[in-house]
């Protein structure tokens, strides 16, 4: 559906994507993932034409962008912007008849919409009256209301409560079931990692890994240990065994040191910590992009 | 270009429910009141306008009184005759203070040659002094002459004024003669238009550019980018407002009809003999070509500016043609025919007000219309080719303050 290759944009002097290529297919998630300023927005723009990219292509079903495509691609920007002046209902419908979609279809498209997101008795109120939360599952539905068979979703699920971002995730994943193609990026790697089939890790506008998250995680093999405990861990970061840790008040993730061995690690922290739960398992996202970024960066210093 | 209807409708329904339309809108008809009815209806009485206090006046001799009540006719003032006494003279002063009357004339012994005093609180009626001391000057001239015993019948004969009368001649070698009043209310009436056109064009520049450029800093353009075109978004805007523009003024020009022609008559006064069909067409036919050049040209600079600051500087240039001819106004009144006058109308960010002002006062020939027309509408057309291209470029521009040379640029861009 959508190819993505080698594309480059330079803004100034800062290369904001620097030759990025990949591939999302129908029926498939596929997750653009880095931190704040490595280039995903910049690139969901270049797919959506809203700029021009510097140099490389992005084809959609082989054919390049032209104007007709957009009735097919749904897009919510990261950045939240609806006329604050107009009011739900009229603005979804403007959404979509601005898609190719004809004003009475739009407006059933749309009451169904609010319906399930339990907006429907907001719909005659303007966008200002709304709540943050309110406005952006507003947003999203307005990136949905034309059917697309691509949507690009910029960091959606930043600023809503979990009730709102579990409405949004079965939206999503419905996307995905009938076949259509998404693309999501964010910085928030519990959402890939329970959403995406496949991702693509960036950072500084280059590509650190891609692939199947299951293939990413089986090359770094199961050498990752998730501790839940009572006390102090602070001791275990300073471990000869543990290579890093991502640790929290009562749950810790320790990755262990080539060639390590997991009883080393438990050995050291059963004396010390009242252990109630210790697993061996594969890396989680956060875990692999933390150890992927150290390693770019050592690079980077050498 | 299927989604541009649906654009139009759009900006045009946000556009009439807006609150300045609709206050603009229902403040228009009182203009229009005041340039139809009023004028009339204050030559009717002319008290309204001057308040009617009496006049004082103070010595003068006899049939002083009697001259300068007919003198002030036209501002429906009565005379009063006071004492030549200082107690007299103070009093009256103290009443002129008050605002019991409106001036006190005071002519000592010896006025016939050393003249008198008008003692007023403002000092700035100047219509009321013109008359007044018209009056004092001819009498003093007639007192001497009858102290120099010359035979008053010669006297008047070789004193006697003549009038200048104003002839407007339209085309055809049509001759109509009008009072001053009849000048002076085409002359209002053709200002009030200048003013309209003036007002709702930058009004409605402004908003454009506005419109454009909180959609560039709020983002919305993103989302309206990923469903139509850079071109679609702007032509929607500008043919939107346009469209509401038009609607007001079809308001107006029927309302002005409806007074002029229907209720003027019925209350027995006339109107302003400008306010015909021809002219409201050409009141409208400027209106829509000043509209779309400068809302071209604020959508262009809406796109390039970073914020509303932003764009109040970009905007100044483009602003200044609209006040050029505002300023100048009352040459080309009084000039319709000069180089200048000629030039400006022809030139056309000016020409939408210059040549309406001409096309009112004195039909200029109709090579120098079509002229007008003809370049106005290529400028527009023109202006809307480079608005689109920087709009193009500029709407996606962020954090960055745009210059007219980059805005040049951006014409070249693909």
């Amino acid at each position: 559906m959508l190819n993505v290759d080698g594309v480059v944009k330079t803004y100034e002097t800062v290369r904001a994507v620097d030759g990025l290529s990949f591939e999302a297919r129908p029926g498939e998630i596929f997750g653009l993932i880095g931190p704040n300023g490595a280039g995903k927005s910049t690139t969901i723009r270049m797919i959506m034409n809203v700029i021009v990219p510097d140099a490389g292509t992005i084809r959609f079903d082989g054919k390049a962008f032209s104007e007709s495509m957009k009735a097919r691609i749904g897009y919510l920007p990261e950045e939240r912007g609806l006329n604050k002046k107009v009011k739900v209902l009229e603005t979804l419908v403007y959404l979509g008849v601005l898609k190719g979609l004809d004003s009475k279809d739009a407006k059933a498209r749309a009451e169904a919409w609010l319906e399930r997101f339990g907006l429907a008795e907001w719909k005659a109120e303007k966008i200002e009256a709304l709540s943050k939360g309110m406005a952006q599952k507003v947003q999203f539905i307005g990136s949905v209301v034309h059917d697309p068979d691509l949507v690009l979703f910029d960091e959606p699920f930043s600023g809503l409560d979990p009730v709102s971002q579990d409405i949004l995730l079965d939206a999503v994943l419905e996307l995905k079931r009938r076949g259509k193609t998404v693309l999501i990026s964010t910085h928030v790697m519990e959402h890939d990692e329970r959403l995406c089939d496949r991702i693509l890790l960036v950072r500084g506008g280059k590509e650190l890994v891609s692939g199947s998250l299951p293939d990413l995680k089986a090359r770094y093999g199961e050498n990752s240990a998730q501790i839940e405990f009572d006390g102090d861990a602070s001791f275990v970061s300073t471990l000869p065994c543990v290579e890093s840790v991502r640790a929290m008040p009562r749950w810790i993730e320790a990755t262990l040191g080539e060639g390590r061995d997991s009883g080393e690690l438990l050995a050291a922290v059963a004396g010390r910590l009242r252990v109630r739960r210790f697993q061996m398992m594969e890396p989680s996202l956060h875990a692999i992009f933390v150890k992927l970024v150290e390693a770019a960066g050592e690079a980077e210093d050498d | 270009m299927t989604k541009l209807p649906a654009i139009i409708r759009h900006e045009f329904k946000l556009m009439t429910a807006n609150k300045t339309f609709v206050i603009l809108t229902a403040l228009g008809p009182f203009l229009i009141l005041a340039i139809t009815v009023l004028p009339g209806l204050l030559s009717m009485n002319p008290k309204a306008l001057s308040g009617g206090e009496p006049i004082a006046v103070s010595g003068g001799g006899p049939g002083m009184t009697a001259a300068i009540e007919a003198a002030s006719a036209f501002q429906g003032r009565a005379v009063e005759a006071v004492g030549t006494d200082a107690g007299s003279i103070a009093d009256a002063k103290r009443l002129v203070q008050s605002g019991r009357y409106a001036a006190l004339v005071s002519l000592a012994d010896g006025w016939e040659d050393s003249g008198g005093s008008l003692y007023t609180k403002t000092g700035t009626d100047a219509m009321l002094y013109a008359a007044v001391e018209r009056v004092v000057d001819e009498s003093a001239r007639q007192a001497r002459i009858r102290r120099s015993g010359v035979d008053p019948a010669v006297a008047r004969e070789l004193t006697r004024r003549v009038d200048l009368s104003i002839v407007k001649l339209g085309t055809g070698n049509t001759e109509k003669a009008g009072g001053e009043s009849d000048f002076v209310q085409t002359l209002f009436t053709a200002m009030s238009f200048v003013m309209l056109v003036y007002m709702t064009t930058l009004l409605y520049g402004q908003m454009i550019g506005r419109s454009v450029v909180t959609e560039k800093t709020s983002k919305t353009v993103e989302i309206m980018l990923s469903s139509v075109s850079p071109r679609e978004l702007m032509f929607g805007k500008i043919l939107g407002l346009g469209l509401a523009g038009l609607l007001q003024y079809g308001i107006w020009v029927s309302l002005a009809l409806a007074l002029s022609k229907l209720v003027a008559p019925l209350i027995g006064i006339a109107a302003p003999p400008v306010i015909e069909p021809a002219n409201l067409a050409w009141l409208v036919t400027f209106f829509v070509l000043a509209y779309f050049l400068y809302a071209s040209l604020y959508a262009a600079l809406g796109a390039a500016a970073e914020d509303e600051q932003h764009l109040g500087q970009l905007a100044w240039p483009v602003l200044a043609f609209l006040i050029v001819p505002l300023v100048m106004i009352s040459s080309f009144v009084s000039n319709p025919g000069s180089s200048l006058s000629v030039v400006l109308s022809i030139f056309p960010m000016t020409s939408p007000i210059v040549m309406l002002i001409r096309v009112l006062i004195a039909p200029p020939p109709a090579w120098q219309i079509a002229l007008c027309l003809g370049i106005l509408i290529a400028s527009v057309y023109a202006a809307a080719t480079a608005a689109a291209r920087i709009f193009r470029v500029g709407i996606l521009m962020g954090g960055k303050r745009a210059t007219f040379g980059e805005m040049l640029k951006w014409l070249r861009v693909r």
